[in-house]
């Protein structure tokens, strides 16, 4: 089938287009120059014409999602809506049902998703899900900040195994990058402690988080993975934490980056959470200038946000210890789990309110980070969905960072607490994003960091993932209009998928098979073998599950997108 | 003020669905509008001419001018009155589950039982069961840990399990007996109880009072005995006689007053 979406005002920051109008066509799921006189005319005349967007950092399938619904049954009474003849009934607000994941992605015109933790014995139960969850592709990241194996090498500095292994687990997990959490601080969980800093030893291992995240780093860009390293660094959500993350960033300096597309060697997630000044709650304060600073200066790095939206969620993450200091400062239900040998998980659920001085400088720290941080291409939208609230708060969070007057609207009218105005900058700043940075911040930056050149663009021989949004930038003034901004990007005008129209006017007419994409490492075939020969023994002593049971076989990957990438190279 | 009243034709063994016919939907509605009005039953929907005969009177210019009465078996009709705002429902009935819940102002009259969760999360508006309600009256969602908030829930007869869990404001009074765990969770608002408690009100409870006027046979340890106090004013509210304080739950730091009545409770000194 062949489209033209005629007439539309297109952003396509990768392409160096700035709301120009012209066409897009795409004929069997790619963007192509031209089509044939049999191809089906779409006016977009008036409306804005993106990729579709790439998500750098959610939580949306996984065994924590199941054990958030699970244990959170009153989310799943928000956000009900009926079976349609396409669609599936949809439950749950922060934490949706499968179906519902991937219709609401669609709504707002994103095609990409990558679940940022997946604990790599649990790895089949998340591919089970993500089959669940239609019209989105989606990467999985897995976790390797606590591996035992990864604990070991990286006090060895021993790079050649710990690239055979990280080469190794991404076939045996199906994963797509080396997530980080926390590095030594969830393996000390389970002895009931943590680690602080980026220098103090991992209880039993006698290795630093320094160690840690350097080793992975080196290991990653020897193998010249697509994705760099993706850090959570220590000390998540407690005061005074952004000295660690500016260390963490400091650690990566000398390691030389391997990729043709990515800049960076480094990905902070959810900066937010870890740009946090003063030393307790009552002198809580934002830190955000000195870690926008050093992303500034150094473009090695890059981010995504966590940006708060001021709901009711739930927390998840694979930061065990930092969940239990939240159960113990909300006191509302805690679920803990250990990942033998891998990794924790925690979960709690959490009410981000704007009467609450803490939740409101937090939601200011988000924004200051949008703001300070100067080049879009380092900065990314996310909500760390669903701890900083679920990702369909996306648009309103693009309706902020458009509208200095929504901002200050918010701070004066007593919708965030006064604290704001002592203890962040934000009511200073005025920067408002134009459309082609909301464009850059939520497909084209995020598609180069992950190493996607087909996706995050319009240009010939990309997916035909586009997002159409009923705004004429010519009339519109988003800094009025916010709330048509929010409205627009909510419910797309249309969102198409590899070809396939999905959502016209805010509703899903049509629905497709998620896709897995996944790195496959080759040329180290041999080093793996001996690598798993050294690991067996070690293996069988302690895993509970045998060896045969532990990879995600083909068939939980039915529809995969396989980067094959040659080591080293 | 508008009458509705709705005859029931014929029951149905999957439950209807009642939280879209409730005072704030149907205050202007004519009859014509009840003929072709489609009722959720189980995951579809059939004309409810099928099941009632709705009879309208009258007009109303809000939901606060509307009475309904429904007449018949209903016991497999749910959420009758549930988020309901103003106006004012009678059952002449027992009825299904979620009765009342989320009701935020007007009243309900049951003439007959409640099944489980009735009154539910209400965060205002008067509830009145003439007979006896199953577990949950006034109680949380499963999972959630905000009960009822407000409003009062009157019980003429017997209260079954986790009456009143995690109340967090508002009045319960059961002038029956009361099944184990009332008021568990809880931390604001009053739990009145003039009949017998078999064991274990005000588990965990951070705060609120819990009055007990009949036998309580067994209760939790968390609970540290305070005073005596003759002719007690709980919750705004007096009572005669000599009543045994208790302050608990200690194993959550908590508040919360367990006052039972000192002539019925002479095991517990």
């Amino acid at each position: 089938m062949e489209y033209i979406l005629k007439n539309g005002t297109v952003y396509d920051p990768t392409n160096n287009i700035d709301g120009e109008k012209k066409d897009v066509m795409f004929k069997d799921g790619k963007i192509v120059d031209n089509v044939s006189s049999n191809a089906k005319e779409l006016d977009v005349t008036d409306k804005i014409v993106m990729a579709a967007g790439v998500d750098p950092h959610s939580h949306i399938a996984g065994p924590k999602l199941v054990v958030g619904r699970l244990y959170r049954p009153e989310d799943s009474r928000k956000g009900i809506v009926p079976k349609t003849d396409v669609t599936r009934a949809e439950t749950g607000f922060s934490i949706p049902s499968c179906p519902a994941t991937g219709y609401r992605y669609s709504r707002m015109g994103y095609g990409t998703v990558i679940e940022a933790a997946m604990p790599p014995l649990e790895a089949k139960h998340t591919h089970e899900e993500i089959v669940a969850i239609p019209n989105i592709d989606i990467a999985a990241l897995p976790l390797f900040g606590n591996n035992w194996f990864v604990l070991e090498y990286a006090k060895e500095n021993n790079i050649d195994d710990l690239a055979a292994l990280i080469s190794k687990w991404l076939r045996l997990t199906r994963g797509y990058g080396v997530k980080i959490v926390n590095p030594g601080g969830s393996e000390a969980w389970g002895w009931g402690m943590n680690v602080h800093g980026v220098d103090d030893p991992v209880p039993y291992w006698d290795v630093t988080s320094r160690e840690v995240i350097h080793a992975l780093a080196e290991a990653n860009e020897k193998l010249g993975l697509p994705h760099s390293i993706h850090l959570h660094p220590n000390d998540l959500g407690h005061p005074g934490n952004y000295e660690t993350t500016v260390e963490s960033m400091d650690i990566v300096k000398d390691v030389a980056k391997n990729s043709p597309v990515r800049n960076q060697t480094v990905h902070m997630t959810h900066i937010q959470y870890h740009s946090y000044a003063g030393t307790n709650w009552r002198d809580f304060e934002s830190g955000a200038e000195d870690v926008a600073k050093f992303i500034n200066n150094n473009d090695y790095v890059t981010c995504d946000v966590g940006q708060i939206t001021l709901d009711e969620t739930t927390t998840m993450t694979a930061d065990a210890p930092m969940e239990f200091d939240l159960h113990q400062l909300n006191g509302l239900k805690w679920a803990n789990k250990d990942i033998e040998l891998e990794t924790a998980a925690g979960i709690v659920p959490f009410i981000y309110s704007g009467r609450n001085s803490v939740h409101s400088v937090q939601w200011a720290i988000g924004l200051e980070m949008f703001m300070m941080v100067e080049n879009p291409w380092q900065i990314m939208l996310t909500t760390d969905s669903p701890n900083a609230g679920p990702f369909i708060r996306y648009p309103r969070v693009i309706s902020w960072l458009m509208s200095n007057k929504r901002r200050l609207e918010m701070i004066e009218n007593g919708e965030v607490h006064k604290a704001v105005g002592r203890k962040s900058v934000i009511a200073t700043l005025d920067r408002e994003y134009d459309f082609n940075e909301i464009a850059t911040i939520s497909r084209a930056a995020p598609a180069k960091a992950y190493g996607f050149e087909d996706k995050g663009h319009l240009g010939v021989g990309a997916r035909a993932d586009i997002a159409v949004y009923d705004i004429n930038p010519n009339t519109i003034d988003p800094s009025n209009d916010y709330e048509a901004i929010e409205r627009a990007f909510g419910n797309a005008a249309l969102t198409v998928k590899d070809g396939q129209i999905l959502v016209k006017d805010g509703q899903v007419v049509s629905t497709k098979e998620s896709q897995t994409i996944w790195t496959n490492v080759k040329g180290l075939e041999e080093k793996e073998a001996v690598l798993m020969e050294k690991i067996m023994p070690v293996f069988d002593k302690y895993y509970t599950v045998k060896y045969e049971n532990y990879p995600v076989f083909d068939n939980y990957v039915p529809n995969p997108i396989e980067v094959n990438v040659q080591a080293g190279k | 003020m508008k009458n509705i009243t709705f005859n029931q034709k014929k029951t149905s063994t999957i439950a209807l669905e009642f939280d879209e016919l409730i005072p704030d939907e149907v205050y202007t509605w004519e009859k014509s509008d009840f003929d072709k009005y489609m009722v959720p039953i189980g995951n579809s929907r059939f004309p409810l001419s099928d099941y009632f005969d709705v009879e309208v009177e009258g007009s109303a210019e809000s939901p606060a001018e509307v009475i309904m009465t429904l007449n018949g078996d209903l016991g497999r009709v749910k959420y009758i009155g549930s988020k309901m705002t103003d106006g004012h429902i009678v059952a002449n009935s027992s009825v299904d589950l979620h009765c009342g819940a989320e009701m935020s102002g007007g009243s309900i009259t049951i003439n007959g039982n409640a099944e489980s969760y009735v009154g539910r999360e209400m965060t205002g508006g008067e509830l009145e069961i003439t007979g006896n309600v199953k577990e949950f009256c006034g109680a949380s969602y499963i999972g959630d840990w905000r009960g009822m908030t407000g409003g009062i829930i009157t019980v003429h007869g017997n209260a079954g399990k986790q009456l009143g869990e995690c109340l967090t404001g508002g009045q319960i009074h059961v002038k029956g007996n009361c099944d184990i765990l009332a008021g568990i969770h809880m931390s604001k608002g009053f739990i009145q109880i003039d009949g017998n408690v078999p064991r274990s009100p005000g588990g965990q409870m951070l705060n609120g009072d819990i009055l007990i006027n009949g036998t309580l046979a067994m209760f939790l340890e968390g609970f540290d005995q305070e005073e005596i106090v003759s002719n007690p004013t709980v919750s705004g509210k007096q009572f005669n006689g000599k009543y045994i304080k208790f302050t608990g739950d200690i194993i959550r730091n908590g508040k919360g007053s367990l006052w039972l009545n000192a002539e019925k409770n002479r095991h517990l000194l």
